[in-house]
């Protein structure tokens, strides 16, 4: 499903940089990376979405190296392709929780809802306990449910691979199991593949891979 | 600045009386504008007006006077029913010299009005009322003129000439006619002055006197030097009426009273008792049951001619 | 298109105090200078109906606006009397007809105004209840006076007197009420109309007592002679003028020599009208002729001077306030980033990210102006009532 080689990053006024000479995630795959705060996690996670470009080297997902494409092309793959886990959430306060599972349909006119998008949106969210909070705002959630409905989102359109960073960060220790059991298990029901950043060790156990970002080169430029 | 700043205060409470009418215009004032064969509607406040006002209209005015029958108009008081149908003349014709009290407190159009007797003031004749007086701004004079100026045929020709001024203005395109109608009656006025002063003729010196303060023009024009009396040809005057009459004819005798009207034969006899020969006089105020203007002068013209032949005065 | 207006709506929506305040600042910023335009242009064009339609007012010397403003508008200070004798002389001149305008006494707040059974058609206006003017002491009141003073045919009015400290001059005056007038719009619905000589009484030119010769009133008098009866103060003096008492009324003084306060003058032509402001115009003339348009022109000219830097003045606000406006989107973006992030990390392209923002900032705009719209079409239908209302009420 991904594969990153030779990447070279920085960002563009210097400061840190990220080398990753190799990264390998097969499909299906539940991976967790570790790292410090300021280890280049996130960017990881950006370069993977295609948010970022790197300056060298070449990023690959579900086979389509991503990393080439044009900005709009990036784009459009991401939002087919990729759902994304905020630690923060990011569910949207003026929406309903119903019109922020559906926020991907509204961000580019290439993704429209189908056939089966209601019965998928009603299954998700009976699957991860909000079903009856759809028509509530996210003011009126718990944490746990306002990271449950990001995760519905993350899902909503059907993605290959789901990027989730420090989705359990501001959860207390029975929420943080909760909400990593569901995800593990809609990434297993969805047969999608998963990258989660985090810095939570106790909380690595159910992944088929735990990678350290010392591993890679990632440091502040000289 | 100041100047400006107190206009826009006068607009800001304008601007509170300012309506959302569309724009006003200015209606007609006054009687209707003149047109071919249109009549002159016009209200009189007595009977000698009416006349003069019909004799020189003739078929272009519609003369009304609705003084009921039997009422004085001097003392009359219309309704505002008959206030709001003179209000609707064309032209309203007024005595002047304080006749009919009622319309000054009657509201009336300026521009309709006129008063017969303007530009006539000179020869008024003072009533002899009482006045009073009260209040910071002392004495005053209430209207103390004679109201009866018809009775000078003199007067009442310029009363004749103010009605056909105002009609000429109403109706300029019978100015002809109305003139020619005038003429022949301030001829006919004349004619009836000359009348009167023949049968007036020697009158001074006999001593005259007036049951009622109204005779003052008659007086004036015809040199009677009469004296009057506040007596009514219906009621007896009483013990002390009489009495103050003895008074007078003591300093200075009369051998004739005029009239308005008939007194009681009790008061004629007792006057003729007296020496004095009671006459009537009608002042034409009110209309007469038959007859017009001239008929009644002419009906007082054979009175006084037959007192004249009792006394060997003069004839005419 | 859609989903970037529906993100928008609902974003606004949901903010609905601050939408709410925005749309208010805007519709301000809009709608106040087209109220002003409003206002002035339909006051402006009603002010200068009026008078057009009255097309000379002779008055005393002083000044023509303060002359213009009470006769026209019953407003202002009375204006120096000038005597009745004009009306006889215009009527002269077969120039013009004459109205007489007596002004200065109020019912309540409503002007008094005394003047000849002429006004009414001149004014156009008509009897809705009861009937016209006919002897003195009656009252016909517009139809605004009518409501406030809560008056009808039968009912009675009393005149205030002239001054609080007054007290030897003129004294209240029970008028009867014997109709009321169809509402014009116009300053005649404030007025409680009544004869000239009901003014003059008023006034206490003429006034009603007992008869002074009649044994009764001898408390009354001081002294008597032949001529002359001189009263006290005790003399009973009326103060309602009935049918009954009418004949005891009287005046002191010559008639045309009493007071007026202005005069209307229709002249028969165009031609005529010129010729009589001719005859007046000597600076030596006791009476002064004024054209009200003229005055009217004049003051509505230093309005409008006057509106150019109000306009200025509302423009700067205006720019200020969507300065202030646009400086809150700004600051609203600012607290958004987190919020425009997510949907650009989701996948959103940067300019629909713009176009949602920018659809917020237009839906904004459009409520503003189809609010301005509606209140400005408020304003035409109803201002001079609101106005007038705010004006009454002391809001304003």
């Amino acid at each position: 499903m991904i594969s990153i080689r030779n990447l070279d990053f920085r960002f563009p006024r210097g400061g840190f940089r990220l080398v990753v000479p190799r990264f390998d995630v097969p499909a299906g795959g539940r991976v967790a990376i570790l790292g410090a705060s300021g280890s280049g996690k996130t960017t990881l996670l950006d370069l993977l979405a295609g948010i970022r470009v790197p300056d060298a080297g070449s990023v690959t997902v579900a086979g389509q190296e991503i990393s080439r494409l044009p900005d709009t092309a990036r784009r459009h793959f991401r939002i087919h392709r990729i759902g994304l886990i905020f630690q923060a959430f990011e569910l949207l306060e003026y929406l309903t929780v119903q019109e922020n599972l559906l926020l991907p349909y509204r961000m580019s006119p290439s993704l429209r809802p189908d056939a089966d998008t209601g019965a998928r949106l009603s299954r998700l969210a009976e699957e991860t306990g909000i079903g009856g909070r759809l028509r509530r705002y996210p003011d009126q959630l718990s944490h746990g449910e306002r990271q449950r409905a990001a995760i519905c989102r993350a899902l909503i359109a059907a993605p290959d691979l789901i990027l989730a960073d420090e989705p359990t960060g501001n959860l207390d220790p029975e929420n943080k199991r909760r909400v990593l059991d569901l995800l593990l298990g809609q990434v297993a029901g969805h047969g999608a593949t998963l990258v989660m950043v985090t810095h939570d060790h106790d909380l690595l156990e159910p992944f088929d891979r735990v990678v350290q970002m010392r591993d890679f080169h990632g440091a502040e430029a000289a | 600045m100041k100047g400006t700043v107190r206009r826009l205060a006068s607009l800001g409470s304008l601007l509170a009386l300012v309506g959302c009418e569309p724009a006003e215009q200015g209606a007609m004032v006054g009687p209707a504008p003149p047109s071919g064969d249109a009549t002159v509607e016009i209200y009189a406040i007595n009977y000698p007006l009416a006349w003069m006002a019909e004799r020189i209209g003739g078929d272009a005015a519609r003369v009304t006077l609705p003084v009921p029958e039997g009422v004085d108009p001097a003392h009359w008081q219309p309704s505002a029913e008959t206030v709001l149908a003179y209000q609707r003349a064309d032209i309203v014709l007024l005595n002047g010299a304080g006749y009919a009290a009622w319309t000054e407190f009657a509201s009336l159009s300026p521009s309709r009005l006129v008063d017969t007797t303007r530009g006539l003031e000179d020869r008024f004749v003072s009533a002899g009322a009482m006045t009073h007086s009260h209040g910071p701004a002392g004495e005053h004079d209430h209207a103390d003129v004679a109201s009866h100026t018809w009775l000078d045929p003199e007067l009442a020709a310029g009363q004749a000439r103010a009605i056909e001024g105002a009609m000429v203005t109403r109706v300029p395109d019978r100015a002809d006619a109305l003139r020619q109608r005038l003429q022949s009656l301030v001829a006919e006025l004349a004619a009836l002055d000359q009348r009167l002063a023949l049968a007036f003729q020697g009158w001074r010196g006999e001593g005259v006197l007036y049951s009622h303060p109204v005779y003052q023009y008659l007086d004036a024009r015809y040199g009677l030097a009469g004296r009057s009396l506040t007596w009514e040809p219906g009621q007896d005057p009483g013990k002390g009426e009489w009495d103050a009459l003895a008074a007078r004819l003591a300093e200075a005798p009369a051998a004739v009273m005029l009239w308005e009207d008939e007194p009681l034969p009790a008061t004629a006899g007792r006057l003729r008792a007296m020496g004095i020969e009671p006459v009537v006089f009608h002042t034409g105020a009110g209309p007469p049951a038959t007859g017009d203007y001239l008929a009644l002068m002419e009906e007082n013209l054979g009175r006084l001619a037959r007192f004249n032949e009792t006394v060997g005065a003069g004839d005419n | 298109m859609r989903d970037v207006v529906y993100l928008a709506w609902r974003y606004l929506v949901f903010n609905r105090w601050k939408t709410g305040i925005l749309i208010a600042a805007i519709t301000v910023i809009v709608f106040l200078p087209l109220a002003l335009e409003l206002v002035l242009e339909r006051s402006s064009e009603r002010l200068r109906a009026r008078a057009a339609a009255t097309p000379l007012l002779f008055g005393a010397p002083g000044s023509a606006l303060e002359l213009a403003l009470s006769s026209l508008y019953f407003s202002g200070e009375s204006p120096a009397p000038l005597d009745y004798a004009i009306v006889a002389e215009l009527g002269d001149t077969r120039l013009a007809a004459a109205i007489p305008l007596h002004l200065g006494y109020r019912v309540g707040s409503h002007p008094v105004i005394g003047t000849s059974p002429d006004y009414f058609p001149f004014r156009d206006l008509s009897i809705a209840q009861g009937r016209m003017l006919a002897l003195s002491g009656e009252a016909v009141l517009g139809a605004a006076a009518a409501d406030s003073l809560d008056a009808a045919p039968g009912g009675g009015v009393v005149t205030a007197p002239e001054s609080v400290f007054d007290v030897t001059g003129t004294y209240p005056v029970r008028l009867r009420v014997v109709g009321v007038l169809e509402p014009t719009g116009t300053p005649d619905d404030e007025g409680v109309f009544v004869d000239i000589r009901t003014a003059w009484i008023v006034g206490g030119i003429g006034h009603g007592h007992e008869d002074l010769q009649d044994p009764t009133a001898s408390g009354s008098v001081l002294k008597r002679d032949d001529s002359n009866i001189v009263a006290n103060a005790a003399v009973v003096e009326y103060r309602d003028i009935t049918p009954e008492n009418l004949a005891d009324f009287h005046f002191h003084g010559a008639e045309d020599e009493f007071p007026l306060s202005a005069v209307i003058a229709v002249p028969v032509d165009a031609k005529s009208g010129v010729l009589l402001e001719g005859r007046y115009q000597s600076p030596d003339s006791p009476v002064r002729v004024v054209r009200p348009t003229e005055v009217m022109d004049d003051l509505l000219a230093t309005v409008f001077t006057v509106r150019q830097y109000v306009l200025v003045a509302v423009a700067l606000v205006g720019a200020a306030t969507l300065a202030t406006i646009a400086l809150v989107f700004l600051l609203s973006i600012r607290l958004r980033r987190a919020e425009i992030q997510t949907m650009i990390r989701i996948g959103a392209a940067p300019g629909r990210v713009a176009a949602i923002l920018g659809t917020e900032i237009l839906l904004v705009l459009i409520a503003s102006l189809l609010m301005a719209g509606l209140l400005t079409g408020i304003a035409t239908a109803f201002g001079d009532e609101i106005f007038r209302w705010l004006l009454q009420s002391g809001v304003l």
